[in-house]
């Protein structure tokens, strides 16, 4: 199963690497921001539309 | 505006064109610029949510997943409230804005709009009815607003508070008719304890160490060899405690999520070196704040955002109190004057982004205020100026900060309201006037010492926190103290005033509503004087209000343990003191008021009744009652009398004018009778927002000749409108005859001003002039707008031409084509008054 872990937008807690924040870049038809959600390392990323792999 | 005739046209153009808009679009930094222009537009347009706002379903059914969570958790009810209140702050997607120094938001995205389902079902249900905020796609969100829709029912506070209610009491408040608003601590607005965590003495990591020794005291006290009162209330101290850290530590944690975040894009994304050292920066704040006081501008602003994003998370909150001059001054002195690390331009920048983080700030509202609020998410009315507890003049270079970034950034929502006093400098005044001069319709002005008076007589505040005031809402002070703050909206109890001289035709029976909600006094055709139908008014007054009255004092007793707010207790050095609710009155001075809608018809009416049926018996009260029912058709001639041949209010004429006193009279001594449950009183304070325009059609025939449909007057105590024709010192001496530290709470005075007659230092001048009258007649509230006719018709023809005229609607300012037709011809038709 693909993860969040494996996600370019996935960005690990320094304290507990199965935590993490994903974060993406967006815009909106006004401005455009940074947002971040919190995910969990092992979250299954399969059916996620802006999974990206990440470069090793 | 075309890009090009924008670029060629200078400022000094605009200017003269008094294209203030414009001008401010050339004039403000580019940072300015790109935020102002990124603000999704909020507040309702003719009561509907603007296209591409949608409402914010993540927290929702974060919300209603926890609360499913726990429902097995033996935990009490407020450490779930707490606990449910930190989920949130964990767990919600955040965002930094390109170019943003400030965050924090109460969405989850800046287009959306805060959703809290556990409060009342009945707004539960109008974010299902309403299918053009639901986000994409419609047909499987309305699924999932279904589901929480179904889960919250029987389970919101107003669901599981209905049952203890006086039912037929909350029947006549919640039918629309007499009423505007829901009894409710969580839906409303809360006042908040600034002189405890605004002062820079301490923040939440101290608040938190306070309440932790709190806690090892009452542990060890609970298992003493001891039993008794003190120690069977310990429990509820120590679980009220408890909840009060669980919100302040997630108040915390929420902050560092925002400086992860700007660390992760400075470290990964940004490549341009100076947003580089701007993010980091953004990261700093927000680890020192909530957690530490703040250590310059920023940070104060900073904190200030958190706690008013943590407080709408908590509760839904239609207004912002608060006195940003006054607490973040020493902040801006520090900055820009001794450590000089901020120039005066990068200080002006901060400001202006600080008005556009409040005037993003959306929750979704229900459709009464949609309406009511036309334009606008809520009123948040920031009090400038003033004096200090001293007693000294507090207006400082972060006043001048403020006017100035409002004129750059016009938004219309915060507004402010400065508190003149007679030590305010001249070029403060100035400041505020070039504001008013530009169109913004703010601030409003308040007479601070008869405003302090005011605060001592009717609640007795002690003048050191009498002088610390701030506006709950539009218009009512409270103080930011210990024991003065308020912390939900009494005015829950606002009334529509002019149901009180329908009644009095309709012996009490709403034909609106189709159900007796006023008192039964006999049928107007049996009164033989007109002291006798004066008793049926003050009798219908005294209904309406107690009705008000008795719920929102259920609601507010029922508060601490139906409706807890841990997250505002926390921050309240009386609820750290005693380990008790925020709402709980035994450690509450009180500061209710309540708000009267619609007030001056009654004046009108009843020097209608009294001249042309019992002075000059031209018509009977059979007559009259009968035009009202038949909403006055067939009877036109009878009506233009009504209108025509009676004198008006505003005008300066003993007749009605001594009618108007008469009645604030008897509502005073009625305030005094109505006790909050603090033990304080009930002071009304007439002012509308825009109840005049939403109760058109709810407000039956009145004998000022109004018509079942026409708008209300717009207001307080101001005049109807047109109907002031005597000018603009009749008006102010109308308004002097009332005594406005001992008649009521405060009074709204709406006025218009010619922009052309006050353009230049003469218009200053003329303005001051006109002002010192005011001051002298010792009013304690007026607001301008000063937009002429012929703008506004072309706003109404053209408005994508004049998407940012703002005008003054009541308490509040809104932009011009945001309100409804109605609305804006009203304020068209009010008299244009020009001074000198
Ligand atoms: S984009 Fe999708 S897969 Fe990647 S971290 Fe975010 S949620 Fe996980």
């Amino acid at each position: 199963m693909t993860t969040c872990q494996e996600c370019k937008n996935f960005f690990p807690l320094e304290e507990d690497p199965n935590r993490g924040d994903c974060v993406q870049r967006v815009k909106d038809p006004r401005q455009e921001y940074y947002q971040a959600k919190p995910v969990n390392a092992d979250d299954d990323a399969s059916s996620c539309s802006s999974f990206q792999k990440k470069q090793q | 505006m075309a890009q090009t005739a924008l670029k060629d046209t200078s400022v000094e153009e605009f200017e003269k064109k008094q294209e203030w808009w414009w001008a401010a679009e050339k004039k403000r930094s580019g940072r300015l610029d790109y935020l102002r222009k990124a603000i999704w537009k909020k507040g309702a347009i003719g009561g509907l949510y603007a296209p591409g706002v949608k409402t914010d379903l993540e927290q929702a059914v974060m919300t209603t997943n926890m609360a499913k969570s726990m429902e097995g958790s033996p935990d009490p009810y407020v450490i779930k409230s707490a606990k449910l209140f930190a989920h949130i702050l964990d767990n919600k997607t955040i965002f930094i804005t390109d170019h943003a120094q400030l965050v924090g938001y109460t969405g989850s995205l800046p287009n959306t709009m805060n959703w809290n389902p556990s409060i009342a079902s009945i707004l539960n249900a109008e974010v299902f009815n309403d299918p053009n905020a639901i986000p994409d796609p419609v047909d499987k969100n309305q699924e999932v607003i279904q589901e929480i829709v179904d889960y919250w029912a029987g389970r919101t506070d107003l669901d599981r508070m209905m049952p203890v209610f006086d039912m037929d009491d909350l029947m006549k408040m919640l039918s629309g008719s007499i009423g505007w608003g829901v009894p409710l601590a969580r839906g409303g607005y809360s006042n908040k304890d600034y002189e405890y965590i605004m002062t820079g003495k301490r923040a939440f990591q101290d608040i938190i160490d306070e309440l932790d020794k709190k806690l090892d005291e009452i542990d060890d006290a609970v298992h003493e060899p001891m039993a008794n009162k003190e120690i069977a209330v310990m429990y509820d101290q120590l679980n009220n405690w408890e909840a009060m850290k669980i919100a302040l530590e997630a108040g915390i944690r929420i902050a560092r999520r925002y400086a992860r975040l700007a660390r992760i894009i400075a470290e990964n994304f940004e490549e341009d070196p100076k947003r580089k050292e701007e993010l980091l920066k953004i990261a700093a704040a927000c680890e020192q704040v909530p957690a530490h006081p703040p250590r310059n501008l920023q940070e104060s602003f900073q904190y200030d955002i958190f706690i008013q994003m943590m407080s709408r998370t908590e509760a839904i909150e239609g207004a912002w109190p608060c006195r940003p001059d006054y607490y973040h001054g020493p902040y801006y002195d520090k900055d820009v004057h001794i450590d000089k690390t901020l120039t005066k331009e990068e200080a002006l920048d901060l400001v202006g982004e600080f008005l556009i983080r409040a005037a993003e700030v959306c929750q979704f509202k229900p459709k009464f205020a949609r309406e009511g609020l036309q334009g606008i998410d809520g009123t948040w009315v920031w009090t400038m100026g003033g004096v200090d507890e001293k007693g000294k003049d507090a207006c400082n270079d972060l006043t001048i900060a403020f006017m100035q970034a409002a004129r750059l950034v016009r938004v219309a929502n915060p507004t402010f309201a400065f508190r003149w006093h007679p030590q305010v400098k001249d070029e403060v005044m100035r400041e505020v006037f070039e504001c008013i001069r530009h169109g913004l319709g703010y601030p409003s002005i308040r007479n601070d010492p008869i405003l302090i008076s005011n605060a001592m007589h009717w609640h007795g505040h002690p003048i050191e926190e009498a002088r610390l005031w701030v506006h709950q809402a539009c218009m009512s002070p409270n103080p930011t103290t210990k024991h003065g703050y308020q912390p939900m909206r009494m005015a829950n109890a606002t009334a529509n005033c002019a149901k009180i001289i329908e009644y009095v035709f309709t012996s009490g029976f709403d034909p609106v509503v189709n159900m007796q909600v006023g008192a039964e006094t006999p049928d107007v055709s049996t009164f033989k004087d007109f002291e006798a139908f004066f008793d049926a008014w003050v009798l219908q007054m005294r209904t309406i209000f107690s009705i008000l009255v008795r719920s929102v004092n259920r609601a507010r007793l029922l508060a601490p343990t139906m409706t807890p707010r841990p997250f505002l207790s926390g921050l309240s050095e009386r609820c750290i003191e005693s380990g008790q609710d925020t709402c709980d009155p035994s450690i509450a001075r009180g500061n209710a008021w309540i708000t009267a809608f619609t007030w001056v018809e009654n004046a009108d009416s009843l020097a209608a009744v009294k001249k042309l049926v019992f002075d000059e018996g031209k018509y009977t009260l059979a007559e009259l009652k009968d035009a009202l029912a038949k909403n006055w058709n067939g009877y036109e001639d009878m009506r233009l009398d009504f209108v025509k041949n009676v004198p008006k209010w505003g005008n300066d004429d003993d007749y009605v004018d001594s009618i108007m006193l008469r009645c604030l009279d008897e509502c005073a001594k009625f305030s005094k009778e109505l006790k909050c449950p603090c033990g304080n009183n009930w002071p009304i304070l007439p002012e509308n927002v825009s109840g005049n325009i939403h109760y058109a059609n709810i407000v039956g025939a009145l004998p000022n000749g109004r018509r079942l449909g026409d708008a209300l007057y717009d207001g307080g105590i101001s005049p109807g409108p047109g109907l002031d024709k005597n000018g603009p010192t009749a008006v102010l001496k109308s308004c002097g005859k009332i005594d406005h530290v001992t008649q009521g709470r405060a009074f709204l005075l709406n006025q218009r001003l010619s922009p052309t007659q006050l353009a230049d230092e003469k218009g200053f001048q003329l303005w001051k002039a006109y002002m010192r009258t005011w001051a002298d007649l010792g009013l304690d509230h007026v607001q301008f707008n000063m937009v002429d006719d012929a703008t506004l018709r072309s706003a109404q023809k053209d408005p994508e031409k004049y998407q940012e005229v703002i005008v003054r609607v009541a308490g509040y300012s809104a932009h011009f084509v945001d309100i409804s037709r109605k609305t804006q011809d009203n304020i068209i038709q009010r008299t244009v008054q020009g001074l000198g």
